[in-house]
């Protein structure tokens, strides 16, 4: 019926197309429509070593209550508690400093260690009866939730939201104050509250700078040793665990990598380029 | 026609959207509809307001959630709706925005009363993360019973098309306009011909492009003859005048805060070159502002900007840095040779705006829409369930079957019939 009018040839605009219903979809439509740009594909291995971050936590969290164990079974004295873990900070300080120690360095650092035991030690009655008057079952459920939040919130070198250090740490030293009330004598506490602070504070740190996924072993090996002596029931659930993100969580996640498709388009929001931060410190 | 306006964006909050559901509301009543807009109170504006010419706005009574927006029951509000639709005698209801909680609502309800259903998206989505996977889903539960679409841009309909899967042809491309009489350029002569001004006006957040803006100001700090003139307010506000004090440009930099979109031309025209930096944009009204003002434009290439003007009226690059600043030194160097060829006059750039965009043709391309859908028929109930189940959030039904129990439920207790109808304003017409 309509006759055919030579109109011009549609542009992607939105002022020249009067001859167009407004509804019409041109074939370019979608034309630049990108898919799975940048797609990384990672391989079984890669997602292993991921997964060993993760795993190290939970084995920290759980070395930490083991020492809380023996300690409250009175397995091991405080002093013997404190001189084996103060031994092993000071071999990993050693390694952690070996490229450029100095002086100078080493006398800071005992500054600051022995304010912080001085100070601990001072206040070691207090933290000890601090919870004093609230019930074991709420203590231990009170530490579980503070150490979940801990492995939520660690920092396991990934950009992400939920990342944050002062509320996993907080979270860990508040389980250990919740915990050192359980112990019998404020020399225990002070015990407890030094080697939490090696494992919650200090640990992450190192094991940040030297972190090699094959270190799971042994780790894993002396957790497994340790909890065989406290229960068989908690060294298989930790093994379970263990296998599950291990084993279980890198196989699902490398077979689930099939579905990843993603768009992309001019409606995207632009990335500002890093070389932003390089210009700022110049400034600086 | 009697159309009701919904979003949660409107008067007193200032805006992209609620510039354009008043002004399209404005020439809707001036085309002979009638025209009535939805949104939550604001403070101390609640109940019934009328605005010019007679525009009958409903600020309802609920409780603001999230960034202007009512928390979303779906089904607390069929009571209210219901009536307010049926006492006004609504025949369209046009929901705006996606983020809008009042304007999806309202729809569904609108929907399940038989009435027909327009949606105008304003924004652009990614697909990338999980807040835009949630948002795509709801966008496209609500508009799998919409009649049609409306966007503000081709590369806004790309977008649409691929988050809500809606049918491409029934998403229609109506841009947005600029009152053109209201931003025109300044009549008086520049007291300082050397000196060049450059004009921001925007929000100050990380979307529009702020960390670009403040990189490219300092590039500028060996240059006394431009100024910086930058309106707008927001949280990168600090950063810009970390950057002024820095690089030593208190002088050449002036950043005014916020200002009245009314304000906005006296703005515009103490500048000489308009500079958008926006990371995403579906439209970019500021830009077609700017243009009218008779001000060369530099903007970032991103979203549906490049759709918007001529090549003679902007000049486009990419984002980042160095482009941005090569655009604005290709603009600077266009003011001072002063060529022919590429200088235009500013009364001519704000003809051309004009001839591009105004709200009567874009009142008249939303008209055609109305039109249309108004002679569509109105889907049986089984097909708007089902077609909600086409998004395959089966949970979302037992909302709509809510909802529509509630709207029975309201039929017996206040038929249709004893609705007391809304008396239409009179204007009498000033000769």
């Amino acid at each position: 019926m309509s006759p055919k009018i030579s109109r011009p040839k549609w542009q992607k605009n939105l002022y020249s197309n009067e001859s167009y219903p407004d509804n019409y979809t041109d074939e370019s439509f979608l034309r630049d429509l990108k898919r799975n740009v940048n797609l990384k594909h990672y391989t079984y291995f890669e997602a292993l070593c991921g997964a060993t971050f993760l795993t190290n936590q939970l084995s920290c969290i759980t070395s930490f209550l083991l020492n809380f164990y023996f300690l409250y079974t009175e397995e091991v004295s405080p002093s013997s508690a404190l001189v084996f873990n103060g031994l092993i900070t000071i071999v990993c300080y050693v390694l952690y400093k070996w490229r450029n120690m100095s002086l100078k360095d080493l006398v800071e650092s005992s500054k600051t260690i022995l304010t912080v035991l001085i100070f601990g030690f001072i206040f070691s009655p207090l933290m000890h009866t601090l919870t004093d008057a609230i019930s074991t079952d709420t203590i231990y459920s009170m530490t579980f939730f503070m150490m979940f939040l801990n492995v939520a919130f660690h920092d396991y070198g990934l950009k992400s939201a939920l990342v944050s250090k002062p509320i996993s740490l907080n979270a860990a030293i508040f389980a250990s104050i919740c915990l050192a009330s359980r112990l019998s004598s404020p020399y225990h506490a002070f015990a407890l509250l030094v080697i939490s602070a090696v494992y919650f504070v200090l640990y992450p740190i190192f094991s940040k700078m030297f972190w090699k996924p094959y270190f799971l072993i042994p780790i894993v090996l002396g957790c497994c040793f340790c909890l065989k002596m406290v229960s068989l029931p908690v060294l298989y659930t930790y093994i379970c665990i263990v296998v599950f993100i291990n084993v279980a969580c890198p196989w699902a996640f490398v077979k689930l990598q099939c579905h990843k498709d993603n768009i992309y388009g001019p409606w995207d929001e632009a990335v500002v380029h890093s070389d932003i931060g390089l210009e700022k410190k110049k400034r600086l | 026609m009697k159309i009701c306006m919904c979003s949660d964006f409107f008067y007193p909050s200032i805006g992209g959207v609620e510039e354009h559901i008043f002004n399209l509301s404005q020439v809707l009543i001036s085309f002979g509809h009638k025209v009535i807009v939805l949104t939550h109170s604001y403070g101390d504006r609640k109940g019934v307001r009328y605005m010019t010419n007679g525009l009958k706005v409903y600020y309802i009574p609920n409780w603001v959630f999230y960034n202007q927006c009512i928390l979303p029951t779906m089904v607390c509000n069929v009571p209210l709706l219901r009536n307010i639709l049926i006492r006004e005698d609504i025949e369209i209801v046009h929901g705006h925005s996606a983020f809008s909680t009042i304007a999806h609502e309202t729809m569904l309800i609108g929907k399940l009363m038989g009435l027909r259903t327009v949606f105008t998206d304003h924004s652009l989505f990614g697909f990338a993360d999980l807040s835009a996977v949630v948002t795509n889903k709801f966008l496209e539960i609500s508009l799998s019973t919409c009649n049609h679409c409306i966007c503000v841009s081709h590369t806004g309909k790309e977008n649409t098309v691929l988050r809500a899967r809606v049918p491409k042809e029934n998403v229609s491309v109506i841009p947005n306009a600029v009152d053109t009489a209201r931003f025109t350029p300044s009549l008086t002569a520049k007291s300082n011909k050397d000196d060049i001004t450059i004009v921001v006006a925007s929000r100050l957040v990380y979307r529009k492009g702020i960390d670009l803006l403040a990189e490219v100001l300092w590039r500028f700090k060996d240059r006394p003859t431009i100024r910086f003139l930058i309106a707008g307010d927001g949280p990168k506000r600090d950063l810009l005048e970390e950057i002024r004090e820095k690089a030593n440009m208190q002088e050449r930099v002036d950043i005014i805060g916020a200002v009245e979109h009314s304000k906005v031309r006296d703005v515009l025209i103490q500048g000489d070159i308009f500079l958008n930096t926006s990371l995403t944009e579906a439209y970019c009204m500021a830009i077609v502002e700017a243009a009218a003002c008779g001000l060369q434009v530099v903007s970032t290439r991103v979203g549906g900007i490049p759709e918007v003007l001529p090549s003679n009226l902007i000049i486009l690059k990419e984002p980042n840095i160095d482009d941005i600043y090569e655009g604005l030194e290709e603009a600077i160097n266009i003011h001072y040779t002063g060529d022919s060829s590429k200088i235009l006059c500013p009364f001519k750039r704000n003809k051309t705006v004009k001839r591009l965009y105004n709200w009567e043709n874009v009142t008249y391309r939303t008209e055609k829409v109305y039109e249309q859908i108004i002679k569509e028929p109105d889907p049986k109930l089984g097909e708007k369930i089902l077609a909600h189940l086409k998004s395959g959030v089966w949970p979302y039904l037992l909302v709509v079957t809510l909802c529509y129990f509630c709207m029975r439920l309201m039929d017996l207790l206040l038929p249709k019939e004893r609705v007391q109808k809304a008396k239409d304003l009179q204007i009498r017409k000033q000769n």
